[in-house]
């Protein structure tokens, strides 16, 4: 089986059966990504964007670094460009309480909204960490910094997601 | 209504955050409320359908595809040029070395007009047959270039 890699040496000579193939391995853990990182808002044009990149970068793309972290270094990078562009949507009014009074409040708190709270090297570290479980070594190289600064990123993301909760848990009683 | 592809399914990311609590001296010094957070965090499934996105987005970059195959055919097809006509030279000194003997032979059987008439109609006719091999030279070296087919790719899981 050909490595993702090689796929981008094919794609660069115009291969459709090799961009096929890396959208399938890969439509699943880009597409998640840039739905958290936008909640959910344009994902469809950003996900074109990026493999537009690929497509148009591939020729230049250094088969001796990984795929996978050049993708999400592009992505990133649109992301960045989105959250530039485009107005943040209203964050004040985080859900107080579930619709249902039986339902905990935990449960009714709205994670995506939670997420646009942080600011953005926050965020990334967030969802690369922890919803795509990359290793600490991979995210920094994908952010480009060194993996203390993950770390770290991580403890005050982590925090500030904790008393964003408690602030919420608190209006809410 | 979610179908098959949407991936709404909650992740479970606790060992990450228990993993990371371990080895992070801050939230050693300061600890966190890792089960609530992981909660909070696991509650936000994603509503997409990758698969039906990567579908349209290879539909909508196909042009693009088709851009890059064609520039990237060109030097290839250049290259190939150049390679086949490295040995013309030869063929064609044989040719006419074969050529002045059938004209040679013929013409000690017919009168020398019609025996060059002979003769360069079937000269004529190999000028024909090079220049028909020529020209397909850049369709076989452009098909050559797309053998990366789906079976390469097949092995899925």
């Amino acid at each position: 089986m050909a490595t993702d890699e090689e796929l981008v040496g094919h794609i660069a000579h115009g291969d459709h059966a090799a961009l096929r193939e890396l959208l399938r391995r890969y439509e699943r853990p880009l597409s998640h990504f840039l739905y958290r990182s936008t909640a959910g808002r344009d994902v469809e044009d950003l996900y074109q964007e990026t493999w537009l990149r690929v497509l148009r970068h591939a020729a230049r793309f250094d088969a001796t670094k990984r795929f996978s972290t050049w993708l999400f270094q592009i992505a990133i990078n649109l992301c960045r460009d989105w959250h530039r562009r485009v107005p943040p949507e209203p964050t004040d009014a985080l859900p107080d309480a579930a619709p249902d009074p039986a339902a905990r409040i935990d449960d009714a708190i709205d994670a995506q909204r939670l997420l646009a709270r942080l600011s953005e090297p926050h965020r990334e570290v967030v969802i690369l960490r922890y919803y795509h479980d990359l290793s600490e070594e991979e995210t920094a190289r994908i952010l480009d910094c060194p993996k203390g600064t993950v770390k770290s990123r991580l403890h005050h993301a982590l925090a500030q997601l904790a008393a964003l909760g408690r602030r919420t848990a608190k209006n809410s009683s | 209504m979610k179908t098959p592809e949407q991936d709404t399914r909650p992740v479970d990311g606790r060992d990450r955050l228990a993993a990371h609590a371990a080895d992070c001296e801050a939230c050693q010094a300061s600890p966190l409320p890792l089960e609530q957070l992981a909660a909070r965090l696991n509650a936000s499934p994603v509503h997409i359908d990758a698969t039906a996105l990567s579908r349209r987005v290879l539909l909508q970059l196909q042009p693009e595809l088709e851009h890059l195959a064609l520039a990237a055919s060109w030097p290839r097809m250049l290259r190939g040029l150049l390679l086949s006509l490295l040995p013309l030279p030869l063929v064609v000194a044989v040719d006419a070395y074969f050529l002045s003997l059938v004209y040679g032979l013929v013409s000690a059987l017919v009168p020398a007009a019609l025996a060059a008439y002979l003769v360069l109609s079937y000269g004529a006719v190999l000028v024909l047959l090079f220049a028909m091999t020529y020209a397909a030279i850049p369709l076989l070296v452009m098909h050559g270039g797309r053998r990366l087919t789906p079976t390469h790719l097949s092995v899925v899981p």
